[in-house]
């Protein structure tokens, strides 16, 4: 089954998603990231007001059949998280890139970190 | 026949290691479940959280009936909520086993090369248990890699049941051993070198892999890509 890749966002190696608007990210896990974890039953998000470096694992998503932490992409302040994730985990399933979405990140610099990946590169990378 | 959702009994639990443990699940009066294969998952959940579903592999056999054995590490809500209080008595809500992780012991004569890391070796419990007790042809070599010699489940019943059963062979590599330590057997991760080693003949043989993606992955790409082989002849179960 091939994953969806959307052109508007950037990716990190460890398949979380980052939109970038107006300095500030929103973060979530991928199409292929989710459909690898299978049915995901629980989701935990950092506190808001917490701040986070760049793959500092921040957050934990259980499956069906694993539990994996996830990591932030870019550094900077958490300013919001998904309440919508926490009473119906299935959203990461149905809609990762969309109200699936996990937390927004105040990004610390004007820049995203050099190392998140082009659309392109992450298809590469998963083989999609 | 529709697949029935049972509330199950916690029979008995066996501490495997310090965080592992193997719980029984006792099968309610009257419980059928229909056929069920070794090498298949049931879900678990507890009464008061429905919502809260875990998939685990079964460590018993299809053979074995009256009861659900399953080993689960501490990992995550229900790993370790299993692993730190779940006592005898307990319940658990079971949804029937299904999965297409199975040993492929018809036709006769193959060779099953399992592959597994840390938690993933709990299926092949169930193979080379359901091969013994059927006195199959069929032979079976797990392949295991743990970190240290203090992480391999069901080291005992392996080495008993390698006595038992001249066609099962199991070896173990460890990744993560202090360099002075007197471990005698290989170390290092699973390598497709290290697997081919156990290949005599490609074509009557079966690959199975359960663990980590990259693990799972490293094994399907030798399989396919390097050995050219059939899909059919490998098997796998990712956790993540």
């Amino acid at each position: 089954m091939s994953s969806q890749v959307p052109s508007d966002l950037l990716y990190a190696k460890s398949h979380e998603w980052a939109r970038l608007e107006n300095g500030v990210a929103t973060i979530g896990i991928t199409d292929h990231a989710q459909h690898e974890l299978t049915d995901i039953v629980f989701v935990e998000l950092p506190a808001k007001g917490r701040h986070v470096k760049s793959g500092e694992a921040c957050a934990v998503v259980e499956s069906v059949k694993t539990a994996s932490d996830i990591y932030s992409p870019v550094p900077g302040e958490v300013i919001e998280t998904n309440p919508a994730v926490i009473q119906d985990p299935s959203l990461v399933n149905s809609a990762p890139y969309a109200s699936g979405w996990f937390f927004k990140v105040r990004l610390a610099s004007s820049e995203p970190p050099a190392e998140l990946l082009t659309p392109q590169a992450y298809a590469t990378q998963i083989g999609a | 026949m529709a697949k029935v959702i049972a509330e199950m009994l916690v029979e008995s639990i066996k501490l495997e290691l310090p965080d592992v443990k193997t719980v029984r699940l006792q099968w309610p009066e009257g419980y059928d479940p229909g056929e069920f294969k070794t090498g298949q998952f049931i879900t678990v959940y507890w009464p008061h959280k429905p919502k809260y579903k875990r998939a685990y592999s079964l460590s018993s056999s299809g053979l074995d009936r009256g009861a659900y054995e399953v080993t689960v590490k501490r990992d995550g809500k229900m790993g370790t909520s299993i692993v730190d209080w779940v006592e005898a008595g307990d319940k658990l809500f079971v949804i029937p086993p299904t999965g297409r992780f199975l040993p492929v012991f018809d036709p006769p004569g193959k060779h099953l090369i399992c592959v597994a890391g840390g938690s993933g070796v709990t299926p092949f419990r169930g193979f080379v248990r359901e091969a013994t007790r059927r006195n199959l042809d069929t032979r079976i070599t797990v392949l295991y890699s743990v970190r240290t010699t203090q992480d391999i489940i069901f080291f005992d019943e392996f080495t008993a049941l390698e006595k038992e059963n001249p066609r099962f062979k199991f070896h173990v590599t460890c990744t993560r051993l202090a360099p002075d330590h007197p471990w005698a057997g290989r170390r290092g991760r699973v390598t497709p070198e290290w697997v081919k080693s156990f290949i005599d003949d490609p074509a009557q043989t079966v690959f199975y892999a359960c663990g980590t993606n990259e693990m799972v992955e490293s094994v399907e790409h030798l399989v396919l890509h390097d050995l050219h082989l059939t899909k059919e002849q490998m098997k796998t179960e990712k956790w993540g």
